[in-house]
């Protein structure tokens, strides 16, 4: 308990500034939802000159862009994409920390055991993710509230909100798999920006064919929103792949964290 | 039961660092030294019997009981590490009060002793103290549960020959209600003051282990002599001798043996002076570890 309430201290104040970024984003992209219905026809000649590619690849379908539910779509695609770095940064940094900071000789010499202290880091970890969207979507709800110009279904618009979690959820193991396999790992950013920008490209890519089976690659495509919206559910065989990913990143990292020598500081 | 158990300890790192066969045992309420160069396999000691460190082969165990296997052990240990590093945007206070939280007692008490005793300002940030002082916090932070069991490793660096005072006198204090401390050191004399027995590692292996009063009293002599004439290199070639140096008319030398054969042989030489003292641990040391070159 006294670890997971440090761990929550520590991670607090980047938790805040993610979750105000991600909710700037969105104002920001809402604040111009009045004027993009307004002018419905121009905006939609303007993105029909777009390739097909880059509209699909930017989450834009020009048949209910106008939609608010069409709208979120675009927003929500770059709204991930924060929440995946955030994701991988706090999968990444929460084990090797103890090693970057020279901090191992500290917390490991307790009467604790390895298990213990990646459970109470990992907890710490999912509550703050789990804070960030909760305030997100209530952020988010309101905005909604306010520039809606027509209703939307409100279990499709919290479950798409709700992939955000999953999503976060896939990169936090990703992240902590990543970490245990260093000794001393001292570029979390790069290694989060790459793996999570790697994805998110592979995604677009991927986008712009229509084959399912490649999906798998990237989280990215695990939810697909537009799917959400059809059939305001989730598509199984993803949910389940996501799951395993989770399971087994997770399952692997205590294993090889239990395992590892954690070696003087030099 | 002894408090510390170390069986054929093997540690492979690649090709050249770690340990090789070590076994020791620490016995309750001793205070063990444990000498040897940098690098010579001290640290990787410690940190396998803390758990840290997994061993290729052998064991290592606190009380019975392996620490990666059973980390509750280490409720009865305190550890000082040669470097410490704490989280930085912490008040000295609030680390203190963090590391106690992990003991389940209260500690309060105990913290205001111990940093009063070593003169350590509880309200600084540690991202503001200084080498030395960091070292106290690290000192407070070992001792503040009680343990039964004290490990340092290369304690007094950073520390000013007063805190040094003050820090063996605290360690000293802790042995005397009843602490077990095992003591790992390149200087010779902070242990020499301090503990029963001691054991010299050189290249991952134990090369000695002896009680402290047998390695000082037991027959070491320094001795040196000037003769009259022009010493023969040759003349001390007696079984006991070691770290001959002569020049001219003078000779120094390590004698370990029956006294009254040096003698003898002494007494064949016309000597102008002689002197004959207890050697230092360094010189005992650096005997033991010159002859396994």
């Amino acid at each position: 308990m006294n670890m997971y309430l440090y761990e929550l201290k520590s991670l607090r104040k980047s938790t805040i500034i993610w979750t105000c970024a991600m909710i700037s984003l969105a104002v920001l992209y809402f604040s111009i939802y009045p004027s993009f219905v307004n002018d419905a026809e121009d905006v939609k000649k303007l993105l029909g000159g777009y390739p097909a590619q880059v509209r699909v690849a930017l989450g834009i379908s020009l048949d209910n862009i106008t939609s608010i539910m069409g709208f979120y779509t675009m927003v929500f695609s770059i709204i991930t994409l924060c929440g995946a770095i955030q994701a991988m940064i706090f999968g990444t940094s929460i084990l090797s920390k103890e090693a970057r900071e020279r901090t191992a000789d500290f917390l490991l010499v307790k009467p604790v055991s390895r298990p213990a202290i990646v459970s109470a880091k990992l907890l710490a970890s999912v509550t703050m993710l789990l804070a960030t969207n909760v305030i997100y979507y209530i952020a988010v709800s309101i905005l909604i509230s306010i520039v809606k110009t027509s209703d939307y279904s409100v279990k499709q618009f919290f479950l798409i909100n709700l992939s955000l979690f999953f999503l976060q959820l896939m990169f936090l193991a990703i992240g902590l798999l990543v970490s245990v396999f260093f000794k001393k790992l001292k570029s979390v950013l790069p290694i989060s920006l790459g793996t999570v920008f790697g994805f998110y490209i592979i995604g677009v890519l991927l986008a712009t064919g229509k084959e399912d089976g490649v999906r798998f690659i990237s989280p990215f495509k695990y939810f697909d929103i537009p799917y959400i919206i059809k059939n305001s559910s989730y598509e199984v065989s993803y949910l389940i792949t996501g799951t395993m990913i989770v399971i087994v990143a997770i399952a692997a990292s205590y294993i090889i964290y239990t395992k590892k020598d954690i070696h003087a500081v030099s | 039961m002894s408090v510390i158990e170390i069986k054929n300890l093997t540690k492979n790192y690649g090709k050249a660092r770690g340990v090789n066969n070590v076994s020791l045992n620490v016995e309750q309420g001793e205070i063990f030294g444990f000498i040897g160069p940098n690098g010579a396999g001290k640290s990787t000691t410690i940190r396998t019997l803390l758990g840290l460190i997994h061993p290729t082969s052998g064991s290592a165990s606190i009380f019975g009981k392996s620490c990666s296997e059973s980390p509750e052990v280490r409720k009865e240990v305190g550890y000082l590490p040669s470097e410490v590093f704490y989280y930085d945007n912490m008040r000295v206070i609030d680390l203190l009060k963090y590391s106690a939280s992990f003991y389940k007692k209260d500690c309060t008490q105990r913290i205001n002793e111990l940093a009063e005793a070593m003169d350590l300002d509880l309200k600084k940030k540690i991202d503001d103290l200084s080498f030395g002082n960091k070292k106290k916090v690290g000192i407070v932070q070992g001792l503040l549960h009680e343990p039964k069991l004290i490990i340092l490793d290369e304690p007094t660096s950073g520390l000013d020959p007063l805190m040094q005072q003050k820090f063996f006198e605290l360690i000293g204090e802790e042995n005397k209600k009843g602490a077990t401390v095992f003591f790992s050191s390149h200087i010779l004399g902070e242990v020499q003051k301090m503990c029963s027995r001691v054991a010299f590692i050189k290249d991952g292996k134990i090369i000695k282990l002896e009680k402290m009063s047998t390695l000082q009293e037991n027959n070491y002599k320094r001795i040196s002599i000037e003769g009259k004439a022009a010493i023969n290199k040759e003349y001390f070639n007696l079984s006991g001798i070691s770290n001959l140096e002569i020049k001219g008319n003078v000779a120094e030398f390590i004698y370990k043996g029956n006294i009254n054969s040096v003698l003898k042989k002494i007494s064949e030489i016309e000597l102008r002076n002689i002197s004959i003292e207890e050697p230092d641990l360094e010189e005992i040391f650096m005997h033991y570890y010159t002859k396994e070159d």
